[in-house]
């Protein structure tokens, strides 16, 4: 979500912080997915101050049989960086579907968003990955 | 546009299709699925997302971090307990269905429980003894035991005899009828209480022919009156009485002393 390892862990321990106080006083809710929901607010909170990605249409490809090759050549920081310059909500959408922990109905409860959207937002960042990875990584032609 | 439909509400559950099996999916999920299995496009997609999953795995976590999460689930696998299962419309639509079903089973099991050999016929005739009104008979004042000869001479009813317990009461009337199986019934109504006396034909094997006996009384309930019943010589007596049975059971209980 965020691209940068200090400003994760602030926001990770703020949030554990939040919910320590919220415990002691008996006012955790009742709803099982707070405590994400609560992550990712502040998440979107911390870097509302960074510098915004500007609104460029970025190139898509259809996703490929060789990409699977392409990601392993990736670095994970790389990818993390890539997804945390995602406007949101695509951003917490790909963060909480690529995390593999929620399904799609628990990232729609976290992330707020509608199963249209989820879907959307999903199939237009493997289309950019693709692009990126193409860029990064090109395929040699097949005759 | 039906078709149409169904292909972009397929289209868009597969984009969010779960990356591992460990994420159960919902039933139109799981559909979705089944019908994409085997197509290249969604297995490009599926190996594509679990690449990313995978890279997405070595993600260095700060130490301080880390230690937090250990070997335990980020999300505890919710359990589910009763409370939750009795609280599905469905598990609850089926139990009262079930309770119904057997309530009713065990209110015919209960009610047949005491049945007997014409019992059918005496709960018919208590019926009949609630709606009878006194104009209905023949005025006879006499003793109850008596009247077997009556039947016998005018009726030619053979062995319609009161029962002995009940023999010595005073009648103010009575008449013989059919009933809608053609059975010819002796009814006699006594001072006593107003109860009311139905001397009807027992009971019979349909395939022999002979009679389907029963020791002692029995008793049966319709309509707020109480019956009770004996079988002598083919013949079945009842003395019917509006309310409980514990009048006649006290005069039958005082015969046998």
């Amino acid at each position: 979500m965020l691209g940068e390892s200090r400003k994760a862990q602030e926001v990770f321990h703020a949030t554990l912080r939040e919910a320590a106080v919220r415990a002691a006083r008996g006012e955790l809710p009742g709803e099982p997915f707070w405590l994400f929901r609560d992550a990712r607010w502040r998440c979107l909170e911390a870097t509302k101050s960074d510098l915004q990605p500007e609104p460029v249409e970025m190139d898509e490809c259809d996703v490929t049989p060789e990409a699977e090759s392409q990601i392993q050549r990736l670095d994970p920081m790389q990818l993390a960086i890539w997804i945390s310059a995602a406007p949101d909500p695509q951003r917490s959408a790909l963060a909480l579907f690529y995390l593999d922990e929620f399904d799609y109905r628990e990232i729609l409860d976290i992330g707020e968003l509608k199963l249209s959207e989820l879907s959307r937002f999903l199939a237009k960042g493997r289309r950019q990955l693709q692009a990126w990875l193409d860029s990064k990584f090109p395929q040699t032609s097949k005759v | 546009m039906k078709p149409l439909s169904s292909l972009r509400r397929q289209r868009t559950l597969l984009n969010c299709a779960p990356i591992s099996a460990r994420q159960l999916a919902d039933r139109p999920m799981r559909s979705a699925i089944s019908r994409a299995d085997g197509s290249a496009e969604f297995a490009d997609q599926q190996n594509f997302d679990r690449a990313v999953a995978r890279l997405v795995r070595l993600i260095p976590i700060p130490a301080e971090s880390a230690e937090w999460f250990s070997e335990k689930d980020l999300v505890p696998v919710s359990k589910r307990t009763w409370k939750t299962m009795l609280r599905n419309p469905a598990v609850l639509a089926i139990s009262i269905a079930l309770a119904v079903i057997a309530g009713v089973f065990v209110f015919n099991f209960v009610s047949h429980l005491n049945d007997f050999p014409g019992s059918a016929t005496a709960r018919k005739l208590l019926g009949v003894a609630a709606s009878t009104r006194p104009v209905m008979l023949d005025p006879v004042n006499t003793e109850a035991g008596t009247l077997g000869d009556l039947f016998f001479m005018k009726h030619g009813l053979e062995h319609y005899d009161v029962a002995t317990e009940f023999a010595d009461f005073g009648t103010i009337g009575c008449r013989v009828f059919e009933d809608d199986e053609s059975r010819r019934i002796a009814q006699i109504w006594v001072s006593e209480k107003r109860m009311q006396f139905f001397l009807f034909p027992a009971e019979r094997d349909s395939k022999t022919g002979a009679v389907l006996r029963f020791p002692g009384w029995r008793y049966v309930h319709q309509e707020g009156w109480t019956g009770a019943v004996t079988e002598h010589s083919g013949v079945c007596f009842m003395a019917a009485v509006r309310g409980g049975g514990k009048d006649l059971q006290s005069y039958i209980a005082k015969a046998k002393e």
